[in-house]
């Protein structure tokens, strides 16, 4: 189903794996920048937006105490302040989808180019590019990295693959935390409560989906959050340096 | 709660389903490999994923299956061709993976033919057994996927030795005066001796090896994935010739080839078949068929024809003096095995398909055919 984005990922992964080293995991990880950074924009934008609602916190507090009691008028209120603050609500959500058919599209590309089963060899046999330079006789690609199978999801036998997924759980957790608004410290709504589910459960259900996918896959997951947290920061380290041009008094 | 939270919320949440749904395998049991078929004594043996079918070849009618009950899975799942001995039947198969942590396991089993019965289990690989292996001498040698060559002892099942290749090994060996030629996806193909498993020689080309290699008058013939196929000298593994000679593009010679009085038969996964001369490897002809195509091609035994499965379930016959096409037997499924020549009848395996077997009659030398039986046979809506 997700074989025309597949391919494409998969001839990239060969062309990665053949200028750099004859490492799949460097060829996955070349890959990953490469996804992440086509989809800075919109990640950025995510970002900002989350940043924003940060930053609305006092406000949508002040508008909870005001409104409170009226939940319809309490919605409308907020979806107003959204609009002048150039907020949308579910700016979070497109990334996400957005990524999924890459997800689905790199998971199958991965077991194209580190194949545990013959069929995926095959059908892959008929999609190689054959134009790109250097790419003859490399697949299948060298699998086996720190020990653990990259085409294999993690098994008993190569306990340690068990770390993949633990760290891939660590990171989606740092980045879910980073990405979602705090709450203030007495707010017991539904709201909020479901904000903490969130942060907790996100990165859960990342951490058991790759625990049945190639370790390949985690190797994305990983990298993809490592970036993604170092763009939080690097976005805070050039608003702060923007604001002390702008206000050289303030610290 | 707001609108657009409850939104947000249902969109993760049916996003998260779907990749934990993706992740969980459900669907049944689809084949992730093809299926193999070995004739012996009269009796065709077929793993069927679920069990071995053991079919009469005249009429298809099944004599007995391995195991008998189609819902014991304590086999696992059976995908390679079984090696039948006198009484017993070796085999190979993944045990599914039970619990949400568990992983699956691969087995090398010894089954009595006539009580059904496991004689021995052996669970030392840790990939999966792509292709069947050979029994020479008592020995039972197979590749695994973990990179390494087996060698048991056929009567216990106990070790013998492995053989660490640098890659997955998918290839059937050839066994020949007590020397294993086997090919690893390492791109070597080496010679071992068969009572110990230390290496004679190792050929490299520029890709993989995943298919047995054919030998004829102290010549191996195989096809590799660097688009060549190639005739190496069987006494010290050096190359005799490759074929194309130039680099024309990705196109993988994975079916083992076959060897007539003069011609080498080779076919690329495009689907083209080449005739080359035995001793230089020029082109004698080649045709193109409509189909990508994973298997060698088959002779019939008068060496006239040429029979190549397509993965479109086609079974192409070609004249081997001129590559001209003879007749085209369409058909359900898919194949990628050999066809199993026998005479004047020719058994297919297929997956994907209404049926897993098929056997056809060669008429007037080849140049007809008639189908025999399917199994299992159509029912009737």
């Amino acid at each position: 189903m997700f074989d025309f984005i597949a391919y494409p990922l998969a001839n990239l992964i060969l062309l990665f794996y053949n200028y750099l080293g004859h490492n799949t995991v460097v060829a996955i990880a070349a890959l990953t920048v490469l996804i992440n950074m086509a989809l800075l924009p919109l990640t950025l934008n995510q970002q900002r937006s989350a940043r924003k609602m940060q930053e609305l916190q006092p406000e949508l507090e002040k508008l909870k105490k005001k409104y409170g009691n009226d939940r319809e008028r309490l919605a409308q209120e907020q979806m107003k302040l959204y609009r002048e603050k150039g907020i949308n609500p579910m700016g979070g959500c497109l990334p996400l989808l957005i990524q999924l058919p890459i997800w689905f599209g790199l998971y199958q590309a991965i077991r194209y180019c580190v194949p545990t089963t013959p069929l995926d060899v095959f059908r892959f046999s008929q999609h190689i590019y054959h134009w790109l330079p250097g790419i003859v006789g490399l697949v299948p690609l060298q699998s086996i990295f720190l020990g653990m199978d990259l085409g294999q999801p993690p098994n008993t036998a190569q306990w340690w693959s068990y770390a993949l997924p633990l760290l891939v759980g660590a990171t989606s957790f740092l980045q879910q935390k980073l990405l979602t608004p705090p709450s203030a410290s007495d707010d017991q709504s539904q709201a909020a409560a479901m904000n903490k589910q969130m942060q907790i459960m996100m990165p859960l259900m990342f951490m058991m989906f790759t625990l049945n996918y190639a370790t390949g896959l985690s190797i994305y997951f990983i990298i993809s959050n490592l970036i993604r947290i170092a763009q939080y920061y690097t976005l805070d380290y050039v608003k702060k340096g923007t604001e002390q041009k702008r206000n050289p008094r303030k610290r | 709660m707001n609108r657009a939270r409850i939104l947000r919320w249902s969109l993760l949440l049916t996003v998260l389903a779907a990749l934990l749904l993706g992740a969980s395998g459900c669907g049944g049991m689809t084949a992730t490999s093809w299926t193999g078929m070995t004739l012996k004594d009269e009796r065709l043996y077929a793993a069927d994923l679920r069990q071995i079918q053991v079919l009469d070849p005249t009429s298809g009618e099944v004599f007995q299956a391995f195991p008998s009950n189609v819902e014991d899975n304590s086999f696992g799942i059976l995908y390679v061709a079984p090696v039948v001995g006198k009484g017993y039947l070796i085999t190979a198969s993944q045990l599914p993976a039970s619990g949400f942590f568990g992983s699956a396991s691969n087995v090398v089993l010894k089954l009595d033919t006539e009580t059904g019965s496991e004689q021995w289990r052996f669970a030392g690989a840790a990939g999966q057994y792509i292709e069947g292996g050979v029994v020479s001498g008592g020995t039972f040698v197979i590749g695994n996927s973990d990179g390494n060559v087996y060698a048991l002892d056929v009567e216990s099942g106990e070790l013998l030795w492995t053989f660490e290749t640098g890659h997955r090994v998918w290839a059937t060996p050839l066994i020949v005066d007590d020397i294993v030629y086997i090919g690893s996806m390492d791109h070597n193909l080496y010679a071992l001796h068969l009572s110990d498993g230390r290496e004679i020689w190792r050929f490299s080309a520029g890709g993989a090896f995943a298919s047995m290699p054919a030998l004829q008058d102290g010549t191996l013939y195989i096809g590799a994935f660097d688009n060549r196929a190639y005739a190496i000298n069987v006494a010290d593994g050096t190359e005799r010739w490759h074929f194309p000679p130039e680099q024309n593009g990705e196109v993988w010679f994975w079916g083992s080839p076959a060897v007539g009085d003069d011609k080498v038969y080779a076919v690329d996964v495009k689907g083209e078949v080449y005739a080359l001369s035995v001793e230089r490897g020029e082109e004698i002809w080649h045709h193109v068929l409509e189909a990508p195509v994973r298997a060698g091609p088959a002779l019939s035994e008068d060496g006239g024809t040429l029979l190549v499965s397509g993965q479109n379930g086609t079974l192409y016959a070609l004249d081997t003096a001129d590559g001209a096409r003879k007749w085209a037997a369409e058909g359900k499924g898919a194949g990628y095995m050999t066809p199993i020549v026998d005479g004047d009848t020719v058994y297919e395996v297929r997956i994907h398909g209404t049926y897993r077997v098929r056997a056809l009659e060669l008429l007037e030398g080849g140049d007809g055919y008639k189908e025999l039986w399917i199994y299992p046979p159509e029912t009737e809506e």
